[in-house]
């Protein structure tokens, strides 16, 4: 256990810009890329960096961050000891109390006290990133710092290593110290903790808006960025779906996208990120758009720079557009049938 | 144990030899298909679906791929508190080595494995086939009929019921006779070779078949005409719906294409009776500015830079820049290189089609071109 990282991951954070996405979601249960939820990416990378204990602190709406998660099983993290670990807030008045809140650790102190492993990692849930966190615990060590924050172009990616002895005093002493965050501890500088920056090269982004969550999205389109995000040795786990291969249909005409499996395509997609068990119709033309799973979208439409949320039905003739700057965002199980323009 | 009122017996280990280079090194029902699918996944899910919980897969020839594939059967829902999936390979007793000599031979060394459930009737299937089936209206058909035995049957046109088991039937489906690939076909109920029978009656007859050394140890060639014999109750439970045999590179290509037909009878979309397999959990698939399909099957974590048409992807493919592949079959992580040609062919797992290569089913004779390394290394050799 000497070299074993725990790992934690806070799920608290909402972001007011990703309303539209998080009203019936945790921001970590928000899917992307096609097939996956954010969480994965952090997920996976602790898993494929050795972590084999992962707490997960989340807020709110986290029902459907459960249901993604279940046992832990499609991570692998399904084990007798160590594993997954599911912490909701006690606190149901909805504030926001900070990233990687001490509060909130210290509700689950006895699962600190309990975690063998000597190093921690505190994580925030909403990163994009495929990240090997073996050459970070080996830095951390090496520099004999005391806490070791991930960066990249010197801003931080909210990622932290330090001894989990070290977090256990941090969280215990948060009265006395007034340290409520671990934001606090490294923007302090009346202390003696050593505090080091680790600078990661990979590609990583914070999804902390619309215009990120889709410009990212539409990222994963250039080989060079998913070539370094979905690595052959270091997959991305998902909770995993039986759905059928993708049907093209006669008339399909589709180029530079991406598309999960389950889907049924009759009509015209460029340019755009198309989810699990997603319906478009013939004639359709579908432009610059990241259509979420199960969305049917009907015959002879046009839809340009949307977002389209989970389970959206869109009638045949139905025109929506919105801007590459700004996209036209659709939520979650409505039906779209009249002219929309924004 | 806790007792079962139905247990499946899953047959997989047939060789499968007319499907040449594809079951080399794997079982028949391990055989790829359909873009994400192992043949083996229609019957396991068939199983979970009918409501059976209870299923020992018989396994013989190349059973490596086929053991950790089935593993525990979690992604059949098959990983059960009791029953669930039980892989039954032959065995050695204290005398010999067993082998499983015919079909009857193979659940006849198994029975200890069906008498600690109890069961009051046994479902026999083969992993062999492509369709899909409720077993439990075939229970339910076998005990309001009050059978011993109950086979599943389905119309096949009459000129081609000499290449079936068939079975010669009364007005109520009651079996007066089976013949094995008949010259002169009385009837066209062909024998899908799935039978359930009373587990008494199977356990008789199962053991007076091991005594008979005349036997060949087979269903359809010695245990079901002496059941015929002695006047037990066999009737023919008729089933419509789509069903083949993938058996030859040619069959197997054609139910790959019949998914392609807008009004195919296997449907994979339908949300009532999902066809499970081991998911691979790779990306999405990417389609390239370059790229070009038309009316195929793709699966997960392709990336296609080229021309697809009227063709069956599975995981992983790689479809370089300017080749084009038509009416073809490319299993999981195999490579088309730049400019190279594809149709009427079946590309096996993990194959990389040079740059340039032409690889063409023989037009004349419709034969479906089946992709080996000879043939990749012959045209290797022809370019230098």
């Amino acid at each position: 256990m000497n070299k074993q990282l725990l790992g934690v991951i806070d799920a608290t954070t909402f972001h007011e810009g990703l309303e539209d996405l998080t009203i019936h979601r945790s921001l970590a249960a928000v899917p992307f890329a096609g097939r996956y939820r954010l969480i994965d990416f952090i997920l996976s990378s602790m898993v494929n960096s050795g972590i084999r204990s992962v707490a997960i602190f989340p807020k709110f709406q986290y029902r459907s961050l459960m249901d993604h998660l279940g046992s832990g099983k499609n991570w692998d993290l399904n084990r007798k000891r160590d594993g997954l670990f599911f912490f909701p807030s006690s606190d149901i008045n909805g504030n926001n109390d900070g990233f990687g809140c001490f509060q909130h650790f210290a509700e689950n102190m006895d699962f600190f006290d309990r975690s063998l492993q000597k190093y921690s990692l505190i994580t925030n849930c909403y990163t994009v990133f495929n990240m090997d966190y073996k050459m970070v615990l080996k830095t951390h060590i090496e520099s004999g710092c005391d806490i070791t924050e991930i960066s990249k172009h010197g801003q931080s990616l909210g990622m932290f290593i330090l001894k989990t002895s070290l977090l256990v005093e941090l969280i215990k002493n948060r009265e006395e110290t007034g340290y409520t965050t671990m934001k606090d501890v490294v923007l302090d500088i009346n202390h003696n903790l050593k505090i080091c920056r680790y600078e990661y090269n990979g590609y990583a982004v914070m999804i902390n808006s619309i215009e990120k969550y889709y410009s990212t999205n539409l990222n994963m389109l250039e080989p060079n960025v998913w070539k370094q995000v979905f690595l052959k040795d270091n997959p991305i786990y998902t909770k995993v779906k039986d759905e059928p291969p993708t049907r093209y249909l006669k008339g399909s005409s589709v180029q530079n996208a991406m598309i999960a499996n389950g889907c049924q395509i009759e009509g015209v997609v460029e340019n755009s990120i198309i989810a699990r068990g997603v319906k478009i119709g013939k004639g359709t033309t579908v432009k610059n758009c990241i259509i979420l799973q199960k969305s049917q979208i009907g015959e002879n439409c046009v839809l340009d720079s949307v977002i389209l949320d989970k389970d959206v039905k869109i009638e045949d003739d139905t025109v929506i557009t919105g801007s590459i700057t700004k996209p036209n965002v659709i939520r979650k199980g409505t039906v779209q049938g009249a002219l929309i323009k924004s | 144990m806790v007792k079962k009122k139905c247990v499946a017996m899953l047959l997989a280990g047939g060789k499968g030899s007319r499907l040449n280079s594809l079951t080399k090194t794997v079982a028949k029902p391990a055989v790829p298909f359909g873009g994400k699918y192992r043949i083996i996944d229609f019957t396991l899910s068939n199983c979970t679906n009918s409501g059976i919980d209870t299923v020992g897969v018989l396994t013989q020839y190349q059973p490596l791929l086929l053991n950790s594939y089935i593993g525990i059967g979690s992604a059949w829902d098959l990983d059960r508190m009791d029953g669930g999936v039980t892989v039954l390979p032959p065995y050695s007793e204290s005398s010999d080595v067993k082998w499983y000599t015919g079909t009857a031979s193979a659940i006849y060394q198994n029975m200890n494995y069906l008498q600690q459930y109890e069961p009051e009737h046994v479902l026999i299937l083969s992993g062999d086939h492509i369709y899909k089936m409720n077993y439990e209206l075939m229970l339910e058909y076998h005990i309001e009929k009050g059978a011993d035995v109950s086979i599943s049957v389905i119309e096949v046109p009459w000129d081609e019921a000499s290449r079936f088991g068939i079975m010669n039937t009364d007005s109520e489906y009651r079996i007066t006779e089976f013949e094995e690939k008949p010259e002169d076909p009385k009837n066209n109920l062909a024998s899908m070779g799935i039978y359930i029978f009373s587990w008494n009656v199977l356990k008789e007859y199962l053991i007076r078949d091991d005594k008979n050394p005349n036997s060949s140890h087979d269903f359809g060639k010695d245990v079901i005409p002496l059941l015929l014999k002695e006047k037990k109750n066999l009737f023919a439970y008729p089933f419509k719906g789509y069903w083949k045999d993938v058996g030859t590179v040619k069959s197997l290509w054609e139910a790959n294409m019949d998914l392609l037909d807008e009004n195919c009878e296997l449907n994979l979309f339908d949300n009532t009776w999902r066809i499970y397999s081991v998911n691979p959990n790779q990306p999405p698939q990417y389609l390239a500015p370059s790229a070009e399909v038309f009316d195929s099957l793709i699966n997960e974590g392709c990336t296609i830079e080229g021309e697809i048409e009227r063709s069956v992807l599975f995981q992983g493919v790689k479809v370089e820049k300017g080749a084009v592949v038509r009416e073809s079959v490319i299993m999981p992580d195999a490579v088309i290189g730049k400019n190279a040609y594809i149709e009427k062919a079946i590309v096996p797992e993990e194959v990389h089609i040079p740059e340039g290569a032409v690889i063409c089913g023989d037009p004349s004779s419709n034969e479906i071109l089946l992709v080996t390394e000879e043939l990749i290394n012959e045209l290797l050799t022809n370019k230098l």
